[in-house]
């Protein structure tokens, strides 16, 4: 556990619940305006305890790969989220595991309502653990990465085509 | 022991309900149609299991069904596979309840029941009390088990008769090229499963997959946000512009055949020979000069044998009936072996963007399919509720024992159809390209 000064915490924990607001309403424009030229996106299967691409993933973006994911979504004709899910998050237990110079390696678990309406309307329930890379840069804090580890994930998953 | 069942008297009449150019909806729905399909396709006929190199020591072992049957696919101390089910020959317990593992035997938690990795019962705690032979108790086992290339196939009842007539030219085929896309000529199934849970009937997923109509408007998303896939040429430009075929395949097997599509070398792999150029080199290292540079410009299958194995280009897919409503539909990437592992990183990134719950494309594969199966849900009585699959119908010709037509034709649909009203009906056998 890294000890921070008190405001960089409050920054830490604020980009935290702001990066899962904007990924609960779908604003995706937003949301990517937070991450850097470098960002991995991942969601491993099991615990992400392996070198990403050495084993499939569910998911495994790097910028680019990301950038497309977030395209399809804006294009309109996304079946898969058209309309979006309703979605609402809670994080909570957030811990700053580690500060290094500007980056800093935030830990936090989530459970996640989804309300999933283009097709069952089952209410979807997922959870799990997020690590964040936060790199603070000249226009405050960045995310260089995002891992997240369902607690399911080594059963069959329904559809993720949001950003978890 | 063998799984062996009798065969009910068909209650549905499967020849009103699979019509030549059009099916009945209620064919997804109907609970007492899945349990007749769990009979006639999933235990008296051959269903996919897995792949040997999925369980390379002795001990290792995966867990699968076959339809909703419970098994492990086991490698054993001789060196071959062996299927079990994963339920102890006792109280029922299921044996093993993770994906996978490695085991010297396999004991029940619930009485101690110990069984050798063939499913030989080896021993039972207290057997002062036990009156029976061990020998008859050992776990059940599919009346047939045999594989082709390394791919392994059971058949519950024992009755289907030998692999090589359910595969056919047709599927024998379809493996060879799948498997010859690695240099050593044995492809390798070690990069994991991943499982995408839908709900709607399985039978949507062998018609989605080798569905050749639908890409521009269900994967328009897709088209849009990268406008340069290999997809645009060989499916996306329109009725009849495209060379791609449909193909149906005697025993229900399908084809979406992109090969005379292709304008250049591995524009299936969306990269050029320098970027791969080990693979390559290997490839012509193994089946010469010839046969590799078809290799590289045809790519893999993209295809289905009948029921369940999905030879989905650079992956392996199972499709697995969970109930009426609920499939799931698993895949691994395929690897090559016989070169080195860059080009198997590639495949890893390439079948996560094509597959699973958060690829590109089956997430809205699985939208359509669950939206068909709340359409019928409701509607499939009476006379209502048919589905029409006359696309082509017209125009499809039959060569070399193999029905074909333009891409977005509904051969592939009408094949995967007539082979099931053949075998659900109870008819022994296919009739001759009775497609």
């Amino acid at each position: 556990m890294a000890s921070v000064d008190e405001p960089t915490r409050r920054d830490i924990e604020a980009f935290v619940y702001l990066e899962a607001r904007l990924a609960d309403e779908s604003r995706y424009d937003e949301w990517e305006a937070l991450v850097t030229d470098d960002m991995h996106y991942w969601v491993p299967f099991g615990p992400g305890d392996y070198e990403p691409g050495t084993r499939v993933s569910y998911i495994n973006d790097n910028r680019a790969r990301l950038g497309t994911r977030i395209r399809q979504l804006a294009t309109g004709v996304h079946h898969a989220q058209d309309p979006p899910s309703s979605m609402r998050r809670v994080v909570s237990n957030i811990e700053i595991l580690s500060a290094e110079g500007d980056e800093f390696e935030v830990g936090s678990n989530f459970v996640l309502y989804e309300h999933a309406v283009q097709a069952t309307g089952h209410l979807r329930l997922w959870a799990g653990r997020a690590t964040h890379c936060l790199r603070r840069t000249a226009d405050g804090l960045r995310m260089a990465a995002k891992k997240v580890e369902l607690v399911n994930s080594t059963s069959p998953l329904p559809n993720l085509p949001f950003i978890i | 022991m063998a799984l062996t069942v009798q065969s009910s008297p068909a209650e549905h009449d499967y020849r009103h309900l699979v019509q030549d150019d059009r099916i009945h909806g209620s064919l997804y729905t109907d609970p007492a149609v899945f349990t007749d399909e769990m009979q006639r396709i999933f235990t008296d006929g051959w269903v996919f299991v897995g792949h040997q190199s999925e369980v390379p020591e002795i001990g290792d072992w995966v867990s699968r069904r076959l339809g909703t049957e419970p098994v492990l696919m086991v490698r054993n101390r001789d060196g071959a596979i062996s299927v079990v089910a994963n339920r102890c020959a006792h109280r029922g317990t299921t044996l093993c309840p993770q994906n996978d593992g490695n085991n010297r035997n396999f004991r029940c938690a619930y009485h101690g029941w110990t069984y050798d990795l063939d499913g030989t019962l080896l021993g039972v705690p207290g057997p002062k009390g036990f009156h029976k032979d061990t020998a008859d108790l050992g776990l059940d086992r599919p009346g047939q088990v045999d594989e082709y290339r390394g791919f392994v196939f059971a058949n519950r009842s024992g009755t289907a008769g030998p692999l090589g007539d359910h595969l056919g030219a047709g599927g024998t085929d379809l493996i060879d090229r799948t498997s010859d896309m690695s240099p050593s000529g044995n492809v390798r199934l070690s990069a994991g499963w991943i499982g995408q849970r839908i709900d709607s009937n399985w039978k949507m997923w062998p018609e989605s997959d080798h569905d050749g109509y639908h890409l521009n408007f269900t994967h328009a998303s897709m088209a849009r946000a990268v406008p340069d896939t290999y997809y645009d040429e060989i499916v996306m430009t329109g009725e009849e512009a495209s060379e791609s075929a449909t193909r149906a395949y005697d025993g229900g097997h399908l084809e979406l055949d992109f090969r005379r599509s292709y304008t250049r070398e591995l524009a299936w792999l969306g990269t050029t020979r320098e970027k791969v150029a080990d693979y390559c080199e290997a490839l012509e290292g193994s089946f010469g000069p010839e046969k590799a540079k078809t290799i590289m410009w045809d790519g893999p299958p993209h295809a289905l044998v009948f029921p369940n194995l999905f030879l989905a280009e650079m992956n392996i897919a199972r499709i697995e009936p969970v109930a009426p409503g609920v499939t799931v539909h698993h895949h691994t990437p395929l690897l090559v072996e016989g070169t080195d592992e860059s080009v198997n990183r590639r495949l890893v990134l390439q079948s996560e963007a094509a597959m699973g719950p958060a690829s590109f494309f089956l997430t809205d594969d699985a939208v359509i399919a669950e939206r068909m199966h709340r359409a019928f849900e409701g509607s499939s009585v009476g006379d209502d509720g048919w589905v029409d699959l006359s696309r082509g119908i017209e125009r499809e010709h039959i060569e070399d024992g193999q029905r074909w037509s333009d891409i977005t034709d509904e051969t592939t649909n009408r094949g995967f159809w007539h082979h099931y009203r053949e075998v659900m009906a109870g008819v022994a056998g296919d009739q001759q390209n009775g497609i």
